[in-house]
Formats: structure tokens, sequence, C-alpha cells
């Protein structure tokens, strides 16, 4: 007890004393918090020894006041380190025991995949959406006349033997390409008009590692005036392009389909070998990859539309034959097939 | 259609391109080769060899043969032709070359070295004659290798000219430069009269018949240089006659047909069958003819099916001596019929078929007369020329601005090109008035292939290249495409599938009678022409074969997800079948009881649309029956969930939704518009309704729903349970409702009152309850 203390402040002193000391030696959280009460709560020790302050002169009071406030801070500031002590250790023996193996496997299933042909559909009409095409489906059950009237191919002509069809009992076929949605888009939505229908054709084929009887289309066409073989080549070009990511060389050479006049087989440019020659383009150095043409305007006046005023082109890419070349598929009957093995390689 | 090099040549003179670098300009400026083939490379090794003696070989039909052999002097060969005798000239295959699939070696036969190998026509591609030994001329074999220039016929479908080597060569004179040299001379066809007596009853369906009478014929084999020609090419060599009419085929695209004078009854006449007609066909079968089949007839009947195939009774014979030999154009489309109803195509169908040009009988014929004295020089015409014919206008000019020709192909081409390139083809062309070309077509263009400006863009494009067209994007006015947002619906759903882990499935739209019988599909739409067993029917439903892909893939995996997006197709009394478009998926688990994968389901059906709901539904025949649920939305069908029957599934089990997009399209959430946050939050109260084990859940939830009223803001499920102290078959469901209005807090008053109200109703539904 220092000399300069008088009789009054010895009990805060002791208050002050014991207090650190409690708070120093307490051994739990709870404990800790029961010393705070007990000294620094509303009804604790310091705030008891307060109430006699009343009674004593006020220069002494005020000498007083002092030393509890000292002594208030002095405890709450050992309180609080204390407290941040305990939280630290509870926090981390909490952080320790939480231990987690983030290498296991997550559980739930695992994301699926879309179907090649899909993806593959799903891009193209992406781009030719965003170059203002329109997507139209057509039915898969076809007539006749849209099927192959409609587009120039009259009962008794030749062209007929070159898609062979299935027919149904009734008169209905399914359709052979995805052309007739040209008539069905150009009846619906005239011109000028540029739309586009994926979908699935058939065709009455024995099924092998390179033919199959379903397969995928995707038909485009744009009518407006003027539209010319330079236009067909520039929206190709863009198409292939961006399918394969890459630029891509292609040509057109002369192809035969009542529909369209001129029509075109266009190649591409072997994206293996580049041109010299491989197995993949049989050594050509081109691969076939889609017909197209600019419309006939036969087929343009059996949809209703004045052949002296509009024009366009159509072409009709091979869906199925376009995924086969952009994952080197060697089997079509795989896309078919509904074997996951195969399928679930598509997951993105 | 093959194309001989050497024939090309013959017919083009000047012509330098090789093989390979003519091909790819056929390829890239007429018609798609689908490949190039050297045919008998070995002729140039193959000697003309004098046999000089023969000796037997004891015990063996084979004989030891001495020839000298030309250039490669004196061999011995061991040979087993029945006609191998000395002083023949015959074919000699030196060793180290290979015919075909036979390599020739000196090898011992029979205890002799035999050096090389004498050949029959067939080892050597000449004929199909393996009777013998070649017996060739004194002056030896003057055949050539060749190659053989193969073009799909599909790229040959409009072009009727292009179904013979001279239209081909026209082409190639075009395309590589050099003189066409044009094989029919129609001064050789004699005028004055006929020998032979022909009528039309219809110039539509037979637009021309020609015909000349030929006397002193010997049938015989044709001479090897003709017989080699048409074997190249794939055509069986047979006589000199016939050989002549298939030659002038391959060359001028006219079928031709030679009858036995002898055997002919009265006048040809060209008419449709009548009724109960019958023929017997140069390939001994006999046809049953109609009234839609054109014949070519003589007194005694059909002697030839227009355009298809001759009689068996008046073909030519070993014994014909007077011949009439035909030349005629029959329409396109009647012999198209006909030939696809007898389901017989021969050459001449496949020609017809694409339109031939009337004026090209003659040449036909001219062509005949020549070849004919070639191959038999004692050979007479008698009379002069048969020709019924009634000759149709020429189509006029067509009108083609060159402006409009640029414009079409994006091209400044000019109009001396365009008048060059035209008149390379033997089109005639003037420019009738400034900037404008008058453009005659030829007759061989004329008969369908060309007709108007169009057709002539083809042309020019095609020989100017299209490779020197720049691409150009168009200028067009940018405007937003109409949207199809049901396409782009189902795109969102195959998005969402794989997001929540199915692999999507394409399958085909056919189904079995089997497997439409065991799924219950009825009145299903047949297709007429399956191409195989099993693939008759057209699906109107996708779970069949979804089902398939289950029990195949349970055979690799012991868990998968998968799923289709396809149409069902349903027959419609009148108009097309109605085509739906629907969702199947499938969760398959080896092992498990099954639950987890149908509310997995359900709630990707609700992910789909959260107000889809589902009530019990009584199962199929393939449905699990105490595990099947009809999905509802807005209160229409949408679709089912269930479990496959176990008889189905019979290791593991699977859930399948199937869900009708049409439906669910149309009762999406089309218009989405925000509402104010609760300003008064409800009171929740909890409440526990004791039932039968088997009373759905969703029930309560809708009788809770209905007493609540608009004064229940929320109810939500909170678990279910069986047990003690619950009567056995009991079970007690817990929910949590949330009681409130928009406007205002209610008082514990209302509160209660609601409660009560709540309570009450369902204890009158006979429910014990729990609060």
């Amino acid at each position: 007890m220092s000399s300069s203390q008088t009789p009054a402040e010895t009990p805060i002193s002791n208050l002050r004393e014991s207090g650190l000391e409690r708070i120093r030696t307490a051994r739990t959280p709870e404990e800790l918090e029961a010393v705070r009460v007990d000294i620094l709560g509303r009804k604790g020790s310091l705030a008891n020894a307060s109430k006699d302050f009343g009674k004593i002169a006020p220069e002494e009071r005020a000498r007083l006041g002092k030393a509890l406030n000292a002594a208030k801070q002095e405890l709450e500031s050992a309180f609080e380190t204390r407290k941040a002590a305990f939280d630290a250790t509870a926090i981390n023996a909490r952080l320790e025991s939480e231990w987690l193996d983030l290498t296991l496997p997550a559980p739930g299933p695992r994301r699926g995949a879309l179907h090649p042909v899909t993806i593959i559909q799903k891009e193209i009409e992406d781009l030719f959406v965003s170059m203002g095409f329109t997507v139209l489906d057509g039915p898969e059950v076809e007539t006749e006349f849209y099927n192959f009237d409609a587009l120039n191919i009259p009962p008794e002509h030749p062209a007929r033997d070159m898609q062979d069809t299935f027919w149904l009992d009734g008169g209905n076929l399914l359709r052979t390409h995805t052309s007739p949605v040209q008539v069905r888009g150009m009846q619906k939505l005239g011109p000028p008009l540029r739309m586009i229908a994926p979908g699935r054709v058939f065709r009455n084929e024995e099924v092998d590692a390179s033919h199959e009887h379903t397969f995928y289309q995707l038909e485009g066409m744009m009518i407006d005036r003027d539209v010319s073989v330079a236009h067909l080549i520039f929206f190709m070009q863009t198409l292939l392009s961006s399918i394969f990511n890459r630029d891509v060389t292609v040509r057109l050479r002369p192809g035969y389909f009542p529909f369209v006049e001129p029509g075109f087989e266009l190649d591409i440019q072997c994206l293996i070998c580049n041109g010299p020659g491989c197995p993949v383009c049989k050594q050509s150095g081109w691969v076939e990859l889609l017909p197209c043409g600019l419309v006939n305007p036969r087929v343009l006046e059996l949809s209703g539309i004045d052949p002296e005023e509009w024009n366009g082109f159509a072409f009709g890419l091979g869906l199925t034959r376009l995924a086969m070349m952009r994952y080197a598929i060697d089997d079509i009957r795989l896309l078919m097939g509904g074997d996951l093995r195969f399928l679930q390689q598509f997951v993105p | 259609m093959k194309f001989s090099y050497n024939w090309l040549r013959e017919l083009v003179e000047g012509l330098d391109a090789s093989p390979h670098a003519l091909e790819r300009l056929i390829t890239m400026k007429t018609a798609e080769c689908e490949g190039i083939e050297e045919y008998a490379p070995y002729l140039a090794h193959i000697a003309a060899a004098r046999v000089l003696n023969v000796e037997p070989i004891e015990g063996s039909h084979n004989q030891v043969a001495h020839v000298h052999a030309g250039r490669y002097g004196e061999r011995t060969v061991v040979c087993g032709a029945p006609n191998c005798r000395a002083g023949m000239v015959t074919a000699y295959v030196p060793a180290g070359i290979t015919l075909g699939s036979l390599d020739i070696r000196k090898r011992t036969i029979d205890g002799v070295e035999s050096d090389g190998m004498l050949a029959s026509g067939q080892e050597l591609g000449i004929n199909r004659d393996h009777s013998g030994i070649l017996e060739l001329p004194e002056e030896g074999l003057a055949l050539i290798p060749d190659y053989l220039i193969e073009v799909d016929n599909k790229s040959l479908t409009h072009r009727p000219d292009l179904w013979g080597h001279f239209g081909m060569a026209r082409e190639v004179a075009a395309i590589a430069g050099g003189r066409l040299m044009d094989p029919a001379d129609v001064s050789r066809v004699p005028s004055g009269d006929p020998a032979v007596e022909v009528r039309i009853a219809d110039y539509t369906l037979c637009p021309r018949y020609s015909a000349l009478v030929f006397e002193n014929v010997t049938v015989q084999p044709s001479p090897l240089w003709l017989q080699y020609r048409l074997e190249a090419i794939g055509v069986n060599p047979i006589n000199n006659i016939v050989d002549v009419t298939n030659w002038v085929m391959a060359e001028l695209a006219q079928p031709m047909h030679a009858f036995d004078a002898d055997k002919l009854d009265g006048p040809i006449v060209v008419r449709t069958a009548r009724p109960g007609e019958r023929i017997l066909a140069l390939n001994d079968e006999s046809y049953d003819l109609t009234a839609a089949n054109l014949l070519i007839t003589d007194n005694s009947g059909p002697i030839a099916i227009a355009g298809v195939i001759g009689g068996g009774p008046s073909a030519i014979s070993e014994s014909t001596t007077r011949i009439v030999l035909e030349s005629a154009n029959f329409q396109a489309a009647s012999v198209r019929n006909t030939s696809s109803e007898l389901k017989l195509r021969t050459d001449a169908s496949m020609r017809f078929e694409k339109s031939q040009d009337p004026i090209n009988t003659i040449r036909g014929l001219a062509r005949a007369v020549a070849l004919l004295e070639q191959v038999w020089p004692g050979i007479r015409i008698v009379g002069g020329l048969a020709d019924a014919w009634q000759p149709k206008p020429l189509p006029a000019p067509i009108r083609l601005p060159i402006h409009w020709l640029q414009k079409k192909l994006g091209l400044a081409i000019e109009i001396g090109e365009v008048t060059r390139i035209l008149e390379s083809l033997e089109f005639g062309v003037n420019e009738s008035e400034p900037g404008v070309l008058s453009v005659e077509v030829p007759s061989w263009r004329a008969t369908k292939d060309i007709a108007i400006k169009d057709d002539l863009v083809e042309e020019v494009g095609r020989m100017v290249g299209y490779g020197t067209i720049t691409p150009r994007a168009p200028m067009v006015a940018c405007t937003v495409p109409p949207s199809i947002p049901e396409h782009a619906f189902h795109h969102r759903v195959r998005q969402l599938m794989a997001g929540e882990g199915f692999t999507e499935v394409y399958n085909y739209s056919f189904l079995s009678d089997d497997l439409a019988a065991k799924f219950g599909l009825q009145g299903l739409i047949r297709v007429a022409n399956p191409i195989a067993a099993g693939q008759d029917l057209m699906r109107s439903s996708l779970i069949p074969r979804v089902w398939r892909n289950v029990l195949d893939n349970s055979r690799n995996f012991a868990s998968f997800r998968l799923f289709e997006i396809g149409r069902e197709i349903h027959a419609r009394a009148e108009d097309l079948p109605d085509e739906v478009p629907h969702l199947a998926a499938a969760i398959y688990a080896k092992s498990g009881d099954g639950q987890a994968a149908l509310f997995e389901l359900k709630r990707v059906a609700e992910c789909l649309n959260a107000a889809i709901t589902v009530e019990s539904a009584t199962a199929r025949d393939y449905e699990h029956p105490a595990r099947t649920g009809r999905l509802l939305l807005q209160g229409r069908e949408v679709g089912r969930l269930f479990e496959f029957h176990p008889t189905m599934v019979e290791t593991g089990r699977a859930a399948v939704l199937d869900i009708d997009l049409r439906v669910m399209f149309e009762c999406r959430r089309s218009e989405l518009r925000y509402r104010a946050l609760d300003r008064f939050p409800g009171s929740p109260f909890d409440l526990s309704v004791v039932t039968d084990l088997r009373r759905p859940v969703g029930q309560l939830q809708t009788q809770l729903a209905q007493l609540g009223g608009p004064d229940l803001r929320g109810l939500e499920f909170l678990r279910e349970y069986a047990g003690p102290p619950l009567p056995e078959n009991n079970k007690s469901v817990s929910f949590r409702l949330m009681i409130g209005v928009p406007d205002r807090t209610l008082s514990s008053e209302e509160l209660t009152a609601i409660r009560e109200r709540i309570m009450d109703g369902m204890r009158a539904y006979g429910f014990d309850l729990r609060a």
C-alpha cells in the first residue's frame, strides 16, 4: 500500500488488485463473464464502491472518483484482453475441429451432356439469328406436295430417285430433307425473308457406319431483292468459319437440285490436310459439305412469290455430318444409338 | 455413268488434258466425278503370239504350247484352253504382269515350266468370253490401256445429253479445249420409200419413231476393239448387231433396238397396251401390261415395251438375216412410270426418263449405219428411212439481260465473255438490243434442262468458275427476325435437363409392332415401305425407346440419368398427323428403393414449371401400379411421373418423367410482374393432421388451402410421422400455415377465428388434429 493513499482509497485499490487477479485466473469464458458481472456489472463491486461517495467532501469525492475510474478502465481493459484470448482459443479450436477433405467427390449427379447434334444446331441457330434469320420448325411427316412438288420435283421427275423415301400408309411421307420448310416459310412469312429450319429427316437407306435412315439437316433460305451467288458464298463462308472456329476455304461447283437454279455443291478445303490430300478427303483436298443454290423461280412461284421482284438463295446443311466432322466421329450409328458411354463425352 | 478417256479423246481432237486433270475439270464445271480408274493397264505389255506347235501332257487336260510372242520371242507356256492349236494367233501375257487379281508368274504346271500365259478375252477385260484363249486376226492386237472417269448419275439427272460420250465430249471441248468431232454423219441415212411402215398413236407419248431395215446380216461377235470399248464401260458385248446399238447409246445417248425383220408381222405401231396384253421380254421375264404402258407392236401384239426392253420372240438370233433398227424417242414420264411400275430399270429407260432429244433418232441411225458397215461389210440397207414425227416448233430464244446476269452472279462479267462461253456450248447468241443477249438453246439442251434465263446463269457461272466471285455481305434492312418462342423454349428445357445431370439421347421415330403392343399404343401410322422389320410404325410415345435406352445402358452403368426431346406422331383423320413435342426423362439406379429418383424427377418437373402438381393416377401396364402420377398444370394434364413396372426392369429401378412440351409451353409464365413486398407479415401456426397412412398429402394440402381461402398466405409441409403413439395404419402430417392479409396486421381475435375455422373444417372432414 502506497504512502500517498488515504484510508478511503484503500478499498478501491483492493478491489482493483483482486479484480485483476480474478480476471487473470478465470479458466473459462463463463467464469470470466461472472467476474465481469461481479466487478464491472451494474450491481458489481465497483458500482457499490461509488454508492457511498455522496457522504464525503466534494474535493475528496473528486479524487476518489478519479481513482475509481482509473481502476474501472484498467479492469475493463484486462477483461477485454482476456476475453479476446478466450475467443481466439475458441475459434481456433473450432477451425481445427472442422477439417474437411475437399478432395472427396462431390455428392449428387454429374452434369449431363447435350447431344452433339444439338450442340452444333444451337451454335448455328445463334449465328444465323445474329444475322437476322428466324428459326422455323416444320413437320416430320410431310405431304408429297411440300416434300417434292412444291420444290419443283413432280411425280415422274427422275430427281425423286435421288432421295429414297419412306412412304406412310395413306399417302404421306417422312420428309427426305428440311427443304419443305422453305416452302412453308415462304407461305407463312412472305418476302423479304431470312430463315433457317433445323430438323430430323429420313431416307430409306440401309444403316451402316456411314449411312443412317434418320439424320439431321439445317435448311437455310434468304429471299430479298437482288440476292446473288456472291451473297450465298459470303454466308456459307461465315457459317463454316464460325463452326470450325478458323478461316475456311470453300469452293462451289455445279450440282443439280431441282429447287435451285443454278445449283451448287459446296466443298470445304480439307481441315485435316489443308489441301494436299489425305484419306479423310479421299486425296482430293476437298470435302463435300452442302448443296446450295439460287432459289429456282418456279419454286418461288409455287409459293406465291413473284420471281421478277424477288429472288434468293437456299442451302441444306447436314447437321449430322457436320457433328461427325467436328468431333471426328467415325460411326454414324453412335448418334442415334442412345449409348451414354458415347453421349456423356459431350459434357461441356 | 462411266466415261472412257480414250473414247473422249477420239471425239475431241487435240485434247491434251490428262485423265486426272480432265476428271477435276469435269467435277468443277460440269458434273461430279466419283473417281477415276485405270482400265487394263497390262494391255501395254500384251503381245500377239502365234502358236508354233502344241504337245499334249499325259494325264492332264493341259497342253504345252510353243509360241512366238513378237517382242518376247519364243516362249513355252502350259495352256488348258480347248481352242489352243498350232497356227492360231492369240494373246501372250509375260510373267510379272498382273491381270486384275491374277499375278502371272513363271511356274511349273504338270511338270512343265510355263513362262507366262495365253489369255482369254475375259482375262484381258476385252469381253466376257472365257471358253478359250483369244482368237486374234493376223494383224494382232491393237488395244491400249484406258482410264474410266466415273460420273455420279445423280448429277446427270438434268442432262440428257451427258448420257453419251459425245455429249460429254462437247463439254470437254468447251472446258478443256480441243475440237469436237461429230461421229454421226446424217447424210448416211438414205431417203426414199421405207421398207417398214411405222405408225404412232400418240405423239405426246412417242414424239418420234425412226427406223431402217438392213439385209444380208450375219450375226456374229463384234471386232475386239468394239467389244473392248463396251466391256471397259461395263456393257456386256453380245454380238455385232446388239453391240452396235449399245455403242450408239453409249456414244450419242440414243437408245436403239434391233428386231429380226423376218419375225415381225405387219407395220410397227406405237400404242399403249390393251387390257390383258402380256409380253415375254428379252430377259425371259413375262410382264402383264396396262394402259399406262407404251408398247411397240405389230399385228401379233407387243414386240417391245417402249423405251424399256425389247421382246423375246422378235429378238435377233444367230439365224437372223434381216433386221429392223429402231431409233425412237419416248416421253420421259411415260418411260419412267412404266419402268418403276414393272421394277425394270434398263440403260435405255434411264436415258429416256431424262428427256432425250427427238433430233437424235436420225443421228443414232446414221452412226449405226457407219458402224454396221464396219463390223459386217456385206450388210445392205433396204429402202429409205421410216420416220414418224410431228416436229415441234423450236422454243423462242431466251432473253438474257447482261445486267441481270451480273446481279445474279454478283460478278461484273462482260458481254463478250458471256457470248464466248455460251457459244462454246453451242448456244446461238446475238445481242438483240444493247446489253441484252438473245440466246437460242440447242435442241439437246432444250428438252427440259434449259428453258428460262435462270438456267443460263448456271451455264455462265460454271464455265467462268464460281471461284472468281468475291463473297459479299448483302445490303439488306436491319430487322429483328420474327421470333419462334416455342423453339427457344425447347432449347431452354434441354439446357435445364443437362444442368440437372441428364444426358440427351436421340431415338428413332420408328417402333415395332411388338414394342407398340407392349406399351399399349394403338392407331399408329404405318410405314408402307419400312427399311427393316421392327421399324414399321411411327412412335406415338417416346417411352418405348427410352425404356430400351434404360435397359441398354443398365448393362454399363449402375446409375444414370437421360432424356430425349422428340415428337410423338399421332394420326389425325384429315390433315397431317399431330406432331407433339415431348420430353421424356429417366433416372435409373441398380440399387435403392426408387423413391429418390421419383422425387428427383418431380423436382425437375417443378424446375420446368413451379406450378406443376402431381396427383395419383391409374397405372398403365408398364407402370408401377403404386408409383404412378399424373402431372397437372393449370388444370391441364401435362404429363406422367412413374416408375417402370418391376417386370419391365428386372435389375434395378427406373423412374420416368414424360412431359407434353406443347402444354408446358402454353402454360408457361409469359408475363412476369413485380408484386410489392409484404408490409404486414402474417402469423404462422403449425398444425398436424392425423389420417390414413396412404392418404396423399397433396389432398390434405388442397383441403387446407380451400379452408384457408385468401387468408392463407403460405402453406408449408413440415414432416410426416407414423409409429407410436399413433394407431397402426395412421400417420401424422405437419404443416406450417401462414395467416394474414396484405394491408394490415390481424388482431389476435381475428387470427384465432381464422385458425378455428380451418381446424373445424378439417375436423369436419374427419381428421384428428394436433395443434
